[in-house]
């Protein structure tokens, strides 16, 4: 069965349609890529499973149940956590209390939450350093690495990650996939939201290719990376980083 | 020489302590909502009436004159400002649900006139209750004028300003400190992606409407013993708080707290120099200080970094 799995979601914004029926199966311990141009309605997807946004129409189906109707902190708690677009960190708050905060709906117990958090900074040293700084003061790689690390406190079997090379230098970006790809070892489901398409859909088991809200191809990784008309169109500049 | 300096010192520091409350009370709605509630200051007599009626009943009295002023002796004086304290924000989360979470997330500022319309509301009923006549509420450590450094202080002046610092260095605390603390910060930065925390935001804003109703109802019983209680007492002290807000920042509860104080002094002094100047200064110190600073002198953006 799949973990996730969308069935004709839509979502508009007033009478924009950002996702045109979109349908999308990611199963468990699966790395599924959703590449397309900027504003083809990538974000509009993750925010609409993360609950951010009601859709229009269609269903989103999350372990066998149908969540569309759920809050966003209700998803949270049956392990659906997103690292946002642009990180989100809170920044009047330490990197620690931003970590904490991740974990928000599970009440760990004070021991476990220290166990939880030693095993972020053991993925995430640079966190560990900076451990007791404001989460402005970090750089827009550490904030990303904040970002994802804060979602991983919610122990989530889907995590989605939108955008997480924007604004990144290109080493930083590498290191951000070397952690996805650690990520998946640690058997998590991940639906990544990407505009470097070649970078994500090399770690990628599938990738969707959606253009202004319709997904329009998908297949595997390599797939994918292989078709003309997508290296045409997306995989030209990004070759370059990579 | 000095005491009356001294003197308006710490009356203007107790007083300011109840604008601070309010000041407070105005930030956590904002930081949290968006929206501010219009009517605290209704809150504000609304709390201070409570409380006179709960000591109506412990005391026995027949009516609101009647109350013996040993009334709020021993333990009473806390239970009135707990029982205002709830009972207050209670009604807090009503006017929330109510009157402002309608309109939160629309276009335009239509919370602005249902709070104010639901202020009028709670007068109306407070007046159908206890009447227009003013009310007192006898002071728990009497009024026998106490000597500081020379200057004659009133006990309860000494016990709002107590009293308003307690309160706040344990909302700091709270905020900094504890789970829901940091939950409540979050909310203040975004209430979205405080969700993708699991924080259930609408329940928070619930809480934070609670509290700011509960620091209003408990600012009324701290500062009616000095002057005397009235269903239209609350307007000024919310309206000079919403002023020391704007000073400090609204965004910016710390800030708050300082302008409140600073009102309170700067209102007392100007006072003793002439008194009829006293409104005047406070208005033009704020046009000053907005002019200078825009979102106060605390309330300074935080700057995202890309």
């Amino acid at each position: 069965m799949a973990l996730l799995e969308l069935r004709n979601l839509s979502i508009n914004y007033g009478p924009i349609r950002a996702v045109d029926a979109a349908s999308i199966v990611v199963d468990s311990n699966e790395v599924v890529a959703i590449i397309g141009a900027n504003g083809a309605g990538k974000s509009s997807l993750l925010k609409g499973i993360a609950g951010l946004i009601d859709p229009s129409g269609g269903e989103i189906c999350f372990n066998g149940s149908d969540i569309s109707q759920l809050s966003a902190h209700k998803r949270v708690q049956m392990g659906i956590a997103l690292s946002p677009e642009g990180r989100q960190v809170f920044p009047d708050q330490s990197v620690r209390d931003n970590l904490v905060l991740g974990a928000y709906a599970r009440r760990l117990a004070k021991s476990e939450l220290e166990r939880e958090l030693d095993e972020q900074f053991e993925m995430f040293p640079r966190l560990r350093e900076r451990a007791d700084q404001l989460a402005m003061t970090l750089s827009g790689g550490e904030q990303q690495m904040l970002a994802i690390a804060r979602a991983l406190m919610a122990k989530p079997k889907l995590l989605l990650l939108d955008e997480p090379s924007l604004g990144l230098a290109p080493l930083i970006v590498k290191d951000v996939f070397r952690i996805v790809r650690e990520l998946h070892d640690k058997h998590i489901a991940i639906l990544i939201v990407e505009q470097m398409a070649n970078l994500a859909l090399k770690i990628a088991h599938r990738g969707y290719v959606i253009e202004t809200g319709r997904i329009t191809t998908s297949g595997t990784g390599e797939e994918l990376l292989r078709d003309p008309a997508i290296r045409a169109a997306y995989l030209g500049a990004a070759k370059s980083v990579a | 020489m000095l005491a009356p300096y001294i003197q308006a010192m710490l009356s203007g520091l107790a007083v300011g302590g109840i604008y601070a409350l309010i000041a407070l009370s105005f930030s956590i709605t904002f930081t949290t909502t968006n929206t501010l509630n219009f009517s605290q200051g209704e809150f504000v007599s609304f709390g201070a009436f409570v409380g006179i009626t709960v000591l109506l009943f412990m005391s026995g009295a027949t009516s609101l004159s009647a109350i013996p002023l040993s009334a709020s002796g021993g333990l009473n004086y806390p239970i009135v400002l707990t029982v205002a304290g709830v009972l207050s924000g209670l009604i807090g989360i009503v006017i929330f649900v109510a009157a402002v979470r309608p309109f939160t997330g629309k276009p335009g500022m239509s919370w602005v006139m249902s709070t104010i319309g639901f202020g009028i509301l709670l007068q109306n009923v407070g007046l159908l209750v206890w009447g227009p006549a003013p009310a007192n509420l006898p002071a728990p450590l009497g009024d026998n004028v106490i000597r500081v450094l020379g200057a004659g202080v009133r006990p309860q002046e000494l016990l709002d300003l107590s009293a308003a610092v307690v309160i706040m260095i344990a909302y700091d605390l709270l905020m900094r400190k504890s789970r829901v603390g940091k939950a409540m910060r979050a909310v203040a930065h975004s209430p979205q992606t405080a969700s993708l925390m699991g924080i259930n935001v609408q329940a928070m804003m619930i809480g934070a409407y609670a509290a700011s109703s509960a620091l209003a109802g408990i600012a009324g019983v701290l500062i009616a013993p000095v002057s005397t209680a009235s269903l239209f007492m609350g307007l000024g002290f919310a309206l000079k708080a919403f002023a020391g807000a704007i000073i400090g920042g609204l965004s910016n509860a710390r800030g708050c707290i300082f302008g409140g104080f600073a009102l309170g002094v700067i209102e007392s002094y100007v006072g003793l120099w002439q008194a009829q100047w006293r409104e005047i200064a406070v208005f033009v110190l704020i046009i000053i200080v907005l002019a200078v600073k825009p979102n106060g002198l605390f309330g300074a953006r935080l700057v995202e970094k890309v």
